[in-house]
């Protein structure tokens, strides 16, 4: 069908009628999403530094309070940094005050959480985010983080940057790989505005095609958490991301299924897979499919296009990428690009 | 909402076994098979129980499938026992043809894995089911316990009364209404797809085994922010076991964990209750009434 010239006549009988292929349009009509960028960071600017979920110690996040106030900004480190209970970074309450503070700061223009681990999701519903709104910011990580970043563009479309942590700079700037570097950079390329490009080495299972559409995505365990909940992440029309570390084979597969039984990929406009460190499985116990066949049989009745090993997850090359903005997926038998778009 | 209670046995009726998830070799079904043939029951043990299979599955997708679709549409077959759990329901339950099911319902035995054919067949097609123990539980001597026996009286219809000790986290009150529920993992793996089971004004059941505390925590969180706790009739938490902890430790006990998640809900709460992964494992049938009463020196589960 051609959709403008329907659209130019529809609009002359629609008063008064039903519209019988309204929903064939919903479906992939990027113009619903309009997500808000937050300002971009400026020389000078501040970030702040919060460990909403696991605990980290002063020590640990030297290098990164280092590299960004190299960038130029200012860092203001949270109450929750060197605290802990137990596994996490302080008790709910100063994780959610430690927060909550940073978000209603107004002179913090970007907010990076310190690490992941486990506990944004028993803080995210008492974040009162009225102040957020009205003057977006940054919100920076992964992994856990997931969870803020969901919830953020499920409610409120805002973008945020999925990211490395404080956790994953390098001591030693001097004696870090060359990917290290490039990836810390990458962090700093988002927060000012850069327009954002990315390669992935070709892996002969991807599905070739072109595809555009906004950003989403993150730690695929966390995204299945969020399933039925007020963060559930949206994913019709945008483009998905998924990584995750640790998981057995059978696991990934169930958590596969939960996307498309959740229907999360029936209208994708395209499916990155980045980073998955498979769990080996137990002797006697082999899964018997790789994460590739695991992927595709899921997707093999859709037609967008999928790409494998992308640099994005528990790794050294996971790259800053922005979410809830819109990029561009090319795959084809030698390259595969992801490109930020106006 | 109403609900089809299956046919109970008849001494003389077939019970057909499969293995829908993980592999099983046939030696470890056997004790299962005999005693089932002890109470008086044929039996029919389907292909999945004879897998060659080298992997983790007790056959592909398309051998667990038919074996199990062949079981449901049989209608000499009046119970499936699942042989065990692991995991493999979630990838064929969409390919299940549930029409001659409908039409002839049978008891679908089973638990873990199992949880998503109970959810599955609760949700869509208002039937009840079995939650109870399979094959590896008859071994090592334990085909005669109480447990086993539970289900011997549950497929012969008998109501079902069953008493637990009390404990320190139990909310005190008493629940009439259809019990659901299972392994937490699936039941939250679950959500927001065909299989999801509505929960308000049910009495929720609840066990899992070797998930990492942390996961817990996780999962329930997940069950609470789907809205899937606020509105229970009761509540049932049996065995968490072979819990994991991370490198960092959590600093809760599995039942620590859950005991804060539910405070602020009024229901009648059970902690402790013989529904797990280890021998206490009583059999439930999904869908069916019964009365939760929860008191200072005993808890009561009855059918009613």
């Amino acid at each position: 069908m051609d959709r403008k010239h329907f659209l130019g006549t529809a609009t002359t009988v629609i008063a008064g009628t039903t519209f019988p292929f309204k929903k064939s349009f919903d479906i992939g009509a990027d113009e619903e999403f309009v997500f808000k960028k937050p300002p971009y960071l400026k020389n000078g600017d501040s970030i702040g530094i919060t460990a909403p979920a696991g605990f980290i110690t002063q020590e640990e996040i030297q290098p990164a309070l280092q590299v960004m106030q190299n960038w130029g900004y200012k860092i203001q480190l949270g109450d929750t940094i060197g605290k802990r209970d137990f596994t996490f970074g302080g008790t709910d309450e100063e994780r959610l005050n430690d927060l909550q503070k940073m978000l209603d700061d107004p002179k913090l223009k970007a907010i990076m959480c310190a690490r992941g681990g486990y506990g944004s999701i028993r803080i995210v519903d008492r974040i009162n985010w009225a102040r957020f709104k009205l003057n977006p910011k940054w919100v920076i990580g992964f992994s856990d983080i997931t969870v803020l970043h969901s919830h953020i563009h499920n409610n409120f479309q805002v973008a945020s940057i999925h990211s490395k942590m404080t956790n994953s700079f390098p001591f030693d700037w001097n004696t870090a790989e060359p990917i290290q570097i490039e990836t810390i950079i990458s962090i700093s390329d988002a927060l000012s505005g850069k327009k954002m490009k990315y390669s992935a080495v070709p892996n002969p299972a991807s599905k070739q095609g072109v595809a555009e559409g906004i950003l989403v995505g993150g730690n695929l365990k966390t995204i299945e958490s969020l399933s039925g909940s007020a963060s559930d992440i949206k994913t019709d029309g945008k483009i998905l991301f998924v990584e995750d570390t640790g998981e057995y084979l059978y696991s990934i597969d169930r958590m596969f299924w939960n996307l498309r039984r959740t229907g999360k990929l029936k209208n994708l406009k395209a499916l990155i897979v980045g980073g998955f460190k498979v769990k080996p499985d137990d002797p006697g116990e082999e899964f018997g499919k790789t994460l590739e066949e695991i992927v595709l049989e899921k997707i093999n009745d859709f037609k967008f296009p999928v790409c494998f090993d992308f640099p994005v997850g528990h790794q050294k090359n996971n790259f800053a990428l922005k979410c809830g903005v819109k990029h561009r997926l090319l795959v084809t038998e030698k390259e595969v690009t992801l490109t930020e778009i106006i | 909402m109403s609900i089809t209670i299956p046919p109970y046995l008849q001494k003389g009726d077939t019970i057909g076994i499969v293995a829908p998830a993980g592999f099983m070799p046939i030696e470890k079904i056997q004790t299962c098979i005999e005693t089932l043939d002890g109470w008086g029951y044929n039996v029919q043990a389907g292909v999945t129980t004879h897998s060659k299979s080298q992997n983790y599955f007790s056959g592909t997708d398309e051998e667990r499938l038919s074996d199990l679709q062949q079981m449901l549409d049989d209608r000499n077959i009046k119970a499936i026992l699942c042989a065990r759990g692991g995991y493999g329901v979630s990838r064929i339950i969409d390919g299940i043809n549930f029409k001659k099911f409908m039409k002839h319902p049978k008891w679908i035995i089973g638990f873990s894995d199992i949880t998503v054919l109970h959810c599955h067949i609760y949700s869509n097609y208002k039937i009840a089911s079995m939650h109870a123990s399979m094959a590896a539980a008859f071994n090592d001597g334990e085909f005669n316990n109480p447990y086993i026996l539970s289900l011997k009286d549950a497929l012969e219809g008998k109501p079902a009364h069953y008493e637990c000790a009390p404990h320190a986290f139990n909310k005190i009150g008493e629940a009439k209404a259809q019990i659901v529920g299972g392994n937490l993992s699936l039941l939250a793996h679950l959500i927001g797809t065909d299989s999801d089971i509505k929960t308000k004004n049910k009495i929720l059941f609840l066990e899992d085994v070797g998930e990492y505390l942390y996961n817990v925590d996780r999962l329930l969180l997940q069950l609470k922010r789907s809205g899937k706790l606020k509105k229970l009739a009761g509540l049932i938490i049996g065995g968490f076991t072979d819990v994991k902890d991370t490198e960092r430790p959590f600093g809760k006990s599995v039942y620590d964990i859950i005991y804060e998640q539910l405070a602020g809900y009024k229901y009648p709460i059970c902690f402790g209750f013989p529904v797990s992964h280890e021998k206490e494992n009583f059999a439930l049938k999904i869908g069916a009434r019964y009365k939760l009463s929860v008191a200072d020196n005993v808890s009561v589960l009855q059918e009613i």
